[in-house]
C-alpha cells in the first residue's frame, strides 16, 4: 500500500520535476536534468516505502501499548494501557482495496497520537477490541 | 431545590456605564447633532438607551449553585441556559476592572475545560460582590480537592508565598516585552510620518549624522524600555501567588485585577523560563504545567513573571514541594550531543559566510569580511550555550529537562503526570547513539523534551520516572536502535 501511495506521489513530482526542467532549463542540459528527476522519484518511490515497512512496528503488553515509525526520522511512542483515551479503527480508499486498515491510540496529550498504519482487516478489528477492553479495566479520567 | 440568586445590584451602576462608554462615539454625535438642531428626545435616548440596556441584563440574568451543578440563565430574546456538573469545573477565574474594584465586586469566570470559545457558552458572573465571589470560589474548588487533602478541612487560611516588590522592574526590560514595545514605537513612528507626510529631500539626509542617529536609537531604546515597564507594571503589579486549600491562588494586574486558581491535582509541573537575557539579569520567570490547559492559555498559567533567580527558586520550591527540580543537578549529553549543537550552528552560520566568501572572491568590498565573522562568533556562542544548557535528570519524583539558549528554560514534571514517552531519532542521531526525547503529559504544550540524550541515559531516565513502562520494551527497544546504527 505504501508503495503505491508513494508511488503515486512520486510519480507526480518526476513528472512536475521533468515538465519545469523542460520548460526552464537551456537545450543540452534539458534532457539530462529531467532524467535525473525522474530516476530520483523512482528511487525514492522503491526504497521509502521498503525502509518504511521494516521500521513500522508495534507491540502491545498487558499494561503499555509501543509504536514505532518513520523511515530518516524514526520516532517510538509508547502510552501506558491506563492513559489510553481514544482507540480509533480507520480504512482509507487504497487501504479497502487491500483490506488494509489503521488503527490510532489517543491520549490526553497534545503531543500526538500512536498510530499502526497498514495491519491487515481482522487483526486490526481485533486489536481495537483487545485495546479498548484492557483501557476500559483502567479506573480514572486518564490525564 | 437552591433558589435562582441575581448578581449584585450594584451591577446596575457598572452596566450602565460600560455601556456609556461603548456608546461613546454615538453619544458625543447624538450631542453635536442635538447641539446644532436644540436639544432635543434624541439626546435622551442616547443616555436611556444603555441604561435601559444595563438594566435588561441585570433583569434577566440569574444564577444558582446546586449540590451537584452550576446553572446560568441569561438572555431577554434569546434565552441562554448554561449548566455544568460541579465534578467538571476546572478552574474558577476572578476578575475586577477598576469600576468593579471600587464598588467592591468581581466577576467569577468558571472554566470546564471545554474548547468552546464562543462568549455565549462561558460561564461567566458579572459580577457578585467580592465576598461572595471568593466563598463561591472556594465552594467550588473545594469539591475537587477537598476530599483528597486533609489539610482543606476548616477555616482554610490563605498562605502568602510571593508578593510584588517594585524591585521586580529590573527585570521588565530583561524580558521579551522590550522586543514587542520596541516594534510597537517602530509601527507608531510609521504611522506618524505617515501622517504627517514629511517630505525628506536630498539635502535633509546628508545633514543627518551619526550624532542623530545615535540620539534617534537611544531615544527609541528609552521610549521602548519605558513601555516595558509600563507594560510589565499594568498586568503584574499587586502580583501575588498564595495557597487555600487545595488551590493555588495567582493574584495580578494594576487597574484590572485578575485572580487564576489552579488546582493542586491538576498540577503536573513547572516551567521555569531563563532566557538568555533574563539570565544576564539574573532573573527567571515560572509558569505552571496544568492538567487540560493547553497552551494557547498560557496567560492564566503564569506562576511568576520576571522576578529574581532567588524568588523564582522559592515559588518552586512551594509549589513543587522540594527544591530538587529547580536547583538539582542535571545529567549532561556528552561529546555526541556537543559536536551535533556545533555541526548545526555552523551549519546555520555557512548560509551567511559562504556567500560573502563568494562576494569577497568577486571583488566585493572587504568590510563584507566582518559580517562573516559576526555570523561565525554568534553560531559559535550559540552553540556554546546551547550545549551547556542541554541536561536532563531525575530528581524527586520529577522528570526535569533544560534546554535551548536564547529562550532555554528547565522543565519539571511530575512522575506521575507522564502519560506517555516519545523517542525520536533521525538518521544522524542514530549514528551518534543520540535520541530526542519527550515525557508527554495532558497539559501545556502536551509534552516536555529535551533534545540528543545518549539512548542509554534516555532509557534510564525514562525507567525512573515510570517503572516497568518502558522496560518491557526496553531491551528491544535497545537492540534496534543499535541494530539502526550499523
Amino acid at each position: 500500500m505504501w508503495q503505491l501511495e508513494i508511488g503515486l506521489e512520486a510519480a507526480a513530482v518526476a513528472v512536475g520535476a521533468s515538465i519545469a526542467a523542460v520548460v526552464w532549463v537551456a537545450d543540452p542540459w534539458r534532457w539530462l536534468l529531467a532524467g535525473g528527476a525522474i530516476l530520483a522519484c523512482v528511487t525514492v518511490a522503491v526504497v521509502v516505502p521498503v525502509w518504511r515497512y521494516r521500521v513500522h512496528r508495534w507491540e502491545v503488553s498487558a499494561t503499555a501499548v509501543y509504536t514505532q515509525r518513520g523511515w530518516w526520522a524514526r520516532e517510538r511512542r509508547i502510552a501506558p494501557m491506563s492513559r489510553v483515551q481514544t482507540v480509533d479503527f480507520a480504512q482509507g480508499v487504497l487501504a479497502r482495496v487491500f483490506g488494509l486498515a489503521t488503527v490510532t491510540v489517543t491520549t490526553a496529550s497534545a503531543a500526538g497520537p500512536l498510530q499502526i498504519e497498514g495491519l491487515d482487516r481482522t487483526t486490526a478489528l481485533a486489536l481495537v477490541d483487545e485495546l479498548t477492553r484492557k483501557a476500559d479495566l483502567v479506573e480514572g479520567d486518564a490525564t | 431545590m437552591t433558589p435562582w440568586q441575581r448578581l449584585d445590584p450594584r451591577m446596575l451602576l457598572v452596566h450602565p456605564i460600560t455601556e456609556l462608554v461603548k456608546f461613546l462615539p454615538v453619544l458625543i454625535g447624538l450631542l453635536i447633532a442635538g447641539g446644532a438642531s436644540g436639544t432635543g428626545p434624541w439626546a435622551l435616548l442616547g443616555v436611556g438607551l444603555p441604561v435601559g440596556l444595563g438594566v435588561v441584563r441585570y433583569l434577566t440574568t440569574t444564577y444558582r449553585v446546586s449540590e451537584a451543578r452550576v446553572e446560568l440563565k441569561r438572555g431577554l430574546l434569546q434565552r441562554h441556559t448554561l449548566s455544568t456538573p460541579l465534578d467538571r469545573v476546572r478552574t474558577v477565574d476572578l476578575s475586577a476592572s477598576l469600576i468593579h474594584r471600587l464598588l467592591g465586586l468581581a466577576t467569577v469566570v468558571i472554566g470546564t475545560g471545554s474548547v468552546a470559545t464562543d462568549s455565549d457558552e462561558r460561564l461567566e458572573l458579572d459580577a457578585l460582590p467580592r465576598e461572595h465571589a471568593t466563598a463561591l470560589r472556594e465552594h467550588l474548588l473545594q469539591r475537587r480537592g477537598g476530599a483528597t487533602d486533609p489539610a482543606a478541612v476548616g477555616g482554610n487560611p490563605e498562605v502568602v508565598v510571593v508578593t510584588f516588590t517594585p524591585r521586580w522592574l529590573w527585570y521588565a526590560p530583561f524580558s521579551g516585552a522590550v522586543l514587542v514595545a520596541a516594534g510597537a514605537v517602530a509601527a507608531a513612528a510609521g504611522q506618524l510620518a505617515e501622517f504627517v507626510d514629511i517630505r525628506i529631500t536630498e539635502d535633509d539626509i546628508a545633514g543627518i549624522g551619526p550624532g542623530f542617529v545615535l540620539a534617534v536609537a537611544v531615544g527609541a531604546l528609552v521610549l521602548a524600555v519605558a513601555l516595558a515597564l509600563a507594560g510589565y507594571l499594568l498586568t503584574n503589579a499587586g502580583f501575588a501567588l498564595s495557597r487555600q486549600g487545595a488551590a493555588w491562588h495567582v493574584r495580578r494586574g494594576l487597574l484590572t485585577r485578575r485572580e487564576t486558581s489552579i488546582d493542586v491535582t491538576r498540577l503536573a509541573g513547572v516551567t521555569i523560563g531563563e532566557p538568555a537575557a533574563l539570565r544576564l539579569a539574573r532573573g527567571r520567570k515560572v509558569g505552571a504545567i496544568v492538567t487540560g490547559l493547553g497552551s494557547d492559555r498560557a496567560g492564566s498559567a503564569v506562576l511568576l513573571p520576571p522576578a529574581p533567580a532567588r524568588t523564582a527558586a522559592e515559588v518552586t520550591r512551594a509549589v513543587l514541594g522540594t527544591a530538587a527540580p529547580a536547583s538539582g543537578p542535571l545529567v549532561r549529553h556528552g561529546r555526541a550531543a556537543t559536536t551535533r549543537r556545533f555541526t548545526r550552528a555552523l551549519l546555520g552560520a555557512a548560509l551567511v559566510v559562504v556567500p560573502v566568501g563568494v562576494g569577497l572572491a568577486l571583488g566585493g568590498p572587504t568590510w563584507l569580511a566582518a559580517i562573516a565573522a559576526a555570523a561565525l562568533v554568534v553560531a559559535l556562542a550559540l552553540a556554546t550555550d546551547r550545549a551547556r544548557s542541554l541536561g536532563h535528570a531525575h530528581l524527586d519524583g520529577y522528570v526535569v529537562t533544560r534546554s535551548g539558549s536564547v529562550l532555554r528554560s528547565r522543565d519539571a514534571l511530575g512522575s506521575e503526570h507522564v502519560i506517555g514517552w516519545n523517542l525520536r531519532a533521525t538518521w544522524f542521531q542514530r549514528r551518534a547513539g543520540l535520541v530526542s526525547v519527550a515525557a508527554t503529559t495532558a497539559g501545556g504544550k502536551g509534552r516536555v523534551e529535551v533534545a540528543d540524550v545518549p539512548v542509554e541515559a534516555a532509557l534510564v531516565l525514562a525507567s525512573a520516572a515510570t517503572p516497568g513502562l518502558v522496560d518491557q520494551f526496553l531491551d528491544v527497544a535497545h537492540d534496534r536502535a543499535r541494530e539502526v546504527v550499523r
